[in-house]
């Protein structure tokens, strides 16, 4: 397995290493002592095998296409935001606005998560073993999200569409919800992705999707409108 | 009594305050239950300080000027050279703004981007993502990040030649993008992963940062990604311009965007359009002081855009400290926005030829701001293009005139110094004397003097 060590290096160097490391063919790269730099391992878009051996900062696998990352450590805001596909695996826990806007892939996370988790999803998939803080899914668009624990306030507000799946209680959920019971496709799906990701949740989850009402300019709900026009 | 009647003429006495179109809005509102909204630019019920309230004084006998039909005045324009591997260079100092397809056509946006390509020039992405014809056709294309990150694919931001990052625009800074239901085709849908039909309201906030301090993360994402090679623009709403331009600076900007309040949208609520943001006179005046006053002036460029019509409004622009100029609407006029064509179709809408502002239906009678197949085929690619070049060749020969009868064989070579004030309330924004009195009335760029 290729080593890069962050030890006295620049963000710059360590993600030219990373990508020299992979120009040369290596499948495989363990990046050790990454002391939380932001934007490690950022717009990556060869299907090659990350290891953080520590936390990282802002925006870590952020724009990827295609690569595995594991963090065994805690993440800072923005964890693969915009990625098309690929995985990106958080031990520890993650800040503000993991898995922001992503079109694609999966992002795992084995602790809790801050702020706005899911924000503007726009496809893949969502993980979160502990739980999330407030406008967790605001303005999802498509894509899952499965919350194993409780969620903070604004729950899924104005989604467009997509879908979010809530283990524990939401201290409030959005604007224009909807919650219903999943059927039994879905509850055969979470039961594989989580044992996928070795995550053991017995109980059993909320399905929160868009009510639709806020799709379309309507002057008829203006007390719903008025929180969000 | 008799004959005490005074026969008089009646005389129709109509209110200055209650206008009729003030109250044609109450009552539009009175049955709609929520804000307008349209497309087009601020209409104003009152006069801005512009780019009109400021003459040239050219060269007479205490400066020799050079031949206006005939010397060379160079019009090339760098832009990114801070910190960008590889800086852009244009041909002229005028730009297609970002306008998405989505808003516009695809044949409107494919007829700019070769425009823009036959010019030496650059066009601009959009909230919506690339699209790939206009790649094709562009010869520099930057790719704008907004705060919606509709169709953001990183394939595509690697294949641009700038970024853009995207904080606000002119029309309506402080709030995001506008597309109605009627525009949001199958395609449009499928581009920007929302349902058909929606009508999509665009975020103000990037998802994952907030302010400044985080932005300075964000940049260096964006360089990270794409090897540090092409340059990354941070383009703002005008507003507290001074400060904001420096923190977008600081922050790490190669090229700061400044959007006045002039400037157009394919849709917005009409509010924010009439009452937000500040002139493109006093933000690009606002946007110098600021770049002086962190000491990169000259080291960061600066693009103004917001209502520049004319090679005068983009000459003046450059001589108060723009390297380069932002077209959207004008480009659009070029392309047949408001002509007297197809009337009929125009009063359908309930308008008519030069007071169109109904981009936002979707219905555009000449084909630019519409997803309907039909209207779109009635703007012809191939001599679109042609009118967009003709237009930009237009204005880049009027720079360069006013720049030759100033003595200038370079277009950046203009200052304010070439400058006089039309109104007081000019001189005070700009800092150039007011005509008549060589004096500066309120210390001008010396803005920051007020609030350094």
């Amino acid at each position: 397995m290729a080593v890069v060590h962050c030890d006295g290096k620049t963000t710059k160097e360590i993600n030219q290493e990373i990508s020299e490391l992979i120009a040369k063919g290596a499948k495989t790269i363990e990046v050790r002592s990454p002391s939380a730099r932001h934007n490690l391992a950022v717009g990556l878009l060869q299907p090659v095998e990350l290891l953080f051996k520590g936390s990282v900062g802002y925006y870590c696998g952020g724009m990827i296409d295609g690569a595995r990352i594991t963090v065994q450590g805690s993440a800072g805001w923005g964890l693969g935001e915009c990625m098309m596909s690929g995985t990106v695996v958080v031990r520890g826990n993650a800040g503000n606005s993991a898995a922001a806007s992503i079109r694609g892939g999966t992002v795992v996370i084995y602790g809790d998560a801050g702020a706005r988790a899911g924000i503007a999803m726009k496809g893949g998939l969502l993980i979160i073993e502990g739980n999330c803080g407030a406008m967790a899914g605001f303005m999802m668009q498509k894509g899952t999200m499965i919350i194993c624990g409780a969620s903070g306030h604004g729950l899924a507000d104005s989604m467009y569409e997509g879908t979010v799946f809530l283990g524990g209680e939401a201290a409030s959920l959005g604007n224009d919800t909807k919650v219903c019971d999943p059927d039994e496709e879905e509850r055969r799906f979470l039961k594989d992705m989580l044992s996928e990701h070795g995550i053991a949740a017995a109980h059993s989850f909320k399905k929160i999707v868009a009510g639709r009402r806020l799709w379309n300019f309507e002057k008829q709900e203006f007390e719903l409108w008025k929180e969000v026009l | 009594m008799e004959g005490s009647t005074v026969e008089h003429k009646a005389v129709l006495r109509h209110s200055r305050i209650w206008r009729p179109e003030i109250i044609e809005d109450i009552q539009a509102k009175a049955e709609l239950g929520r804000y307008r909204f349209r497309g087009f630019s601020a209409l104003l019920s009152r006069a801005l300080p512009s780019f009109d309230d400021l003459t040239f004084i050219p060269c007479t006998l205490t400066r020799i000027p050079l031949e206006g039909y005939r010397e060379k005045c160079s019009t090339k324009t760098l832009l990114g050279t801070r910190f960008a591997k590889k800086p852009i260079e244009l041909a002229i100092p005028i730009m297609v703004t970002g306008m998405s397809f989505g808003a516009l056509s695809l044949n409107a946006k494919v007829a700019l981007a070769l425009a823009a390509n036959r010019c030496g020039t650059s066009s601009t992405t959009g909230d919506g993502g690339m699209l790939l014809a206009e790649r094709e056709n562009a010869r520099t294309l930057i790719y704008e990040v907004l705060p919606s990150r509709y169709g953001f694919n990183i394939h595509h931001m690697k294949m641009a030649d700038a970024i853009e990052l995207t904080v606000g625009q002119g029309a309506k800074p402080g709030t995001g993008g506008l597309l109605l239901g009627a525009k949001v085709s199958e395609q449009i849908a499928h581009a920007r992963d929302l349902p058909p039909g929606v009508d999509q309201r665009s975020p103000c906030r990037h998802p994952d940062w907030m302010g400044p301090d985080d932005m300075v993360i964000k940049i260096e994402e964006l360089r990270e990604a794409t090897n540090w090679e092409v340059p990354i623009f941070v383009k703002m709403g005008a507003t507290r311009v001074f400060d904001d331009v420096k923190l977008a600076a600081k922050a790490g900007a190669d090229v700061v965007v400044v959007d006045g309040m002039e400037g157009g949208t394919g849709a917005s609520p009409d509010v924010l359009l009439e009452h937000t943001g500040i002139p493109t006179l006093a933000a690009v005046c606002e946007a110098r002081a600021g770049l002086e006053d962190v000491g990169l002036y000259g080291k960061v460029q600066l693009i103004i855009a917001g209502g520049i019509r004319t090679g005068a409004d983009a000459a003046k622009a450059l001589a108060l400290g723009a390297d380069a100029v932002y077209l959207g609407t004008a480009t659009l006029i070029a392309l047949n926005c408001n002509k007297p064509i197809y009337v009929e179709d125009y009063h359908k809408l309930g308008t008519e030829p030069y007071a169109c502002h109904h981009c936002h239906t979707g219905r555009c009678p000449v084909g630019i701001t519409t997803q309907d197949p039909d209207l779109v085929a009635r703007l012809e690619v191939d001599s679109a293009t042609d009118r967009v070049v003709n237009l930009f060749n237009a204005l880049t020969a009027e720079i360069q005139m006013l720049a030759r009868s100033c003595g200038k064989a370079d277009v950046h070579d203009l200052e304010p110094e070439d400058l006089r004030a039309l109104s007081l309330e000019s001189s005070m924004i700009t800092g150039v004397p007011l005509v008549g009195t060589n004096r500066v009335f309120g210390g001008g760029p010396g803005w920051k003097d007020r609030h350094g």
